[in-house]
């Protein structure tokens, strides 16, 4: 069944836009880019919006927009690195643990239990600090804590799979269960699992960007919308265009990848 | 309802242990070293050596958490490295500014959600319906510490009208303080209750009861009071309870842009500063006022839903 272009749900339309654009600028940055991101210019410092600036210049006298757009480079790898380790080892361990049940469901749901007490920003703030700030630490603390959402929702489901007939049929044909697994449960067990892959690029646009702000991400002067909003909080009064941008940068992708999640949510929804 | 409040008291326990397993694994197993972290690179042997002492780090792993559950058993944390405070005396400072502003934030964004929702839902696919949804996704993209700049500027520096920073000195005066903060940690959570709220009575007022209800000629109003909210408040209360570890995640964030002395702004004021034990001890705080805040909400869903506690 295909879906004609009026059958696809608005926002899946809107937020494929959002986000297509978002990785266009992602991959050619220096293409769109009027001025080099990190060049400072000493005859340009917190120039308003302008035409030769149309997001203005900041306190280094670099080009906002020039930074806006080659943060996104950076901040959709975090989108991409943020979440794709937590759903690789999530979609792994909660396959075998709910075909294994028993007391490896036990024991895996202790530690669903321990994990969702602490505050996520929390308990990734906390790593990060023991392993040291930057953005390879804030994957892998992002990757211990959120492999565990994901491994509940594939878990889950699963569990349900595997009643089914078609489960019965592959041990019937003596298959190992790691095929039984992997090849026949898994792929049916998958699409609740991306729907949330989607909407947890969002958060981690949302917690990459913050660790950022706080110094414990990306690390200057590499631009990130979270340390440019950092970079421009002490001049908010003076030059707003230099923190405002990059947010509006975070909201909109922000955006598109949620409304990208809820589209397929919807799809799926009408087609069962 | 007695007994179900007693099991769940039991549950707690090993809820808080594994708390301090995973704080104590947090610090000992993984890749970093704490007392390198505390000293930098280019420390002196022997202050690794009597740091690593004093840490209890020289001990085997097992014998270090025995004495770490001895320590916290003795309600001792350790002490401040930078503040030379006991950690205990910090939480016992900074955590109730962080609960206070939680607990305001969550009431706005009741106050907030609850209307909207049955605006939106019984207005349903109307321009309201659209509106307040629209605005709600936009605020569920921005970032906490981007939405509190932006208002700290607007209300704080430009027009005046909000302290810009600090916590005051009466019960008055918080309040004044962490209106804005509140307000902007209460957005994203009031889009996640309103968006439940609105499906909840869109389901509700559909049902038969509802329908029984009013072809009995009772009050629009009086249903909607006494059978629609009561009934979407159930899924309300579980929700709240799940979103709690995000509002206090966004507090630590609120904290350190509006200059609010609370226990998120120590902890990361204690990153920079290299201060493992407060943020061992923050950490463990915040878990633990979310797992109580679990044990209310379920006990709240058991009364206003006898059926949960069953």
């Amino acid at each position: 069944m295909t879906l004609s272009l009026r059958q696809i749900p608005r926002p899946l339309l809107l937020g494929g836009l959002l986000i297509g654009a978002s990785l266009v600028l992602a991959v050619f940055p220096a293409t769109f880019a009027p001025y080099d991101p990190v060049a400072m210019d000493y005859n340009a410092l917190m120039h308003a919006p302008s035409w030769a600036h149309p997001m203005g210049t900041d306190n280094f006298g670099r080009d906002v927009l020039s930074r806006v757009i080659h943060a996104y480079t950076i901040d959709m790898q975090i989108a991409f690195f943020g979440t794709i380790f937590s759903f690789s080892f999530g979609i792994v361990i909660g396959a075998l643990v709910g075909y294994a049940g028993g007391l490896a469901d036990t024991i895996f749901g202790r530690i669903v239990d321990a994990v969702i007490t602490f505050p996520f920003l929390v308990l990734v703030i906390a790593i990060v600090s023991v392993l040291g700030p930057g953005l390879v630490n804030m994957y892998v603390a992002l990757a211990v804590v959120g492999w565990v959402f994901y491994a509940r929702i594939i878990a889950a489901e699963v569990k349900v799979q595997k009643r089914l007939d078609y489960a019965d049929a592959g041990r019937a044909m003596g298959y190992t269960p790691m095929r039984v697994i992997f090849r026949h449960l898994l792929p049916n067990a998958i699409t609740p699992a991306i729907v949330y892959l989607v909407t947890d690029m969002a958060l981690a646009i949302l917690l990459g960007s913050s660790l950022g702000y706080l110094g414990l991400g990306a690390q200057p002067p590499t631009a990130e919308w979270g340390v440019q909003i950092a970079d421009g909080k002490n001049f908010m009064t003076t030059g707003w265009w230099i923190s405002v941008f990059p947010g509006v940068a975070i909201v909109l992708t922000g955006l598109g990848f949620s409304l990208i999640g809820d589209g397929l949510a919807e799809v799926l929804r009408t087609r069962k | 309802m007695s007994l179900f409040f007693l099991r769940r008291l039991i549950q707690l326990i090993p809820t808080l242990a594994f708390i301090l397993v995973v704080v104590f694994v947090l610090v000992r197993l993984l890749p970093g070293d704490p007392t390198s972290a505390i000293l930098g690179d280019r420390a002196l042997d022997a202050d690794v050596a009597r740091i690593n002492h004093d840490l209890g780090l020289d001990r085997s792993i097992p014998v270090q958490f025995v004495l770490f559950l001895k320590a916290v058993a003795t309600g001792n944390l350790g002490n401040s490295i930078t503040l030379k405070l006991p950690v205990t005396t910090l939480i016992a400072q900074r955590l109730p500014v962080t609960v206070m502003l939680t607990v305001m934030a969550a009431l706005m964004s009741l106050v907030m959600a609850v209307p909207l929702a049955f605006v939106a839902a019984l207005r349903r696919d109307e321009l309201a319906d659209s509106a307040i949804r629209g605005t709600f996704q936009v605020g569920l993209s921005m970032p906490v510490f981007y939405l509190g700049l932006i208002l700290l500027t607007v209300f704080g520096a430009r027009l005046g009208w909000f302290p810009v920073g600090g916590y005051g000195d009466s019960f008055g005066e918080h309040i004044y303080h962490l209106f804005l903060p509140a307000f902007t940690l209460a957005l994203s959570l009031a889009a996640i209750l309103m968006r439940n709220l609105r499906a909840a009575i869109i389901g509700v007022v559909g049902a038969e009861y509802v329908v029984f209800a009013r072809s009995k000629g009772i009050m629009p109003g009086v249903i909607l009071m006494r059978h629609v909210l009561r009934s979407a408040l159930i899924s309300t209360v579980s929700l709240f309870g799940l979103s709690v570890g995000t509002l206090l995640g966004g507090a630590v964030i609120t904290e350190t842009v509006f200059a609010i002395p609370g226990a998120g702004r120590l902890m990361i004021d204690s990153i920079y500063g290299r201060d493992y034990p407060v943020v061992q001890g923050m950490t463990m705080a915040l878990a633990v006022v979310v797992s109580l805040t679990f044990f209310l909400t379920d006990v709240v869903e058991a009364w206003l839903d006898p059926r949960v506690a069953r």
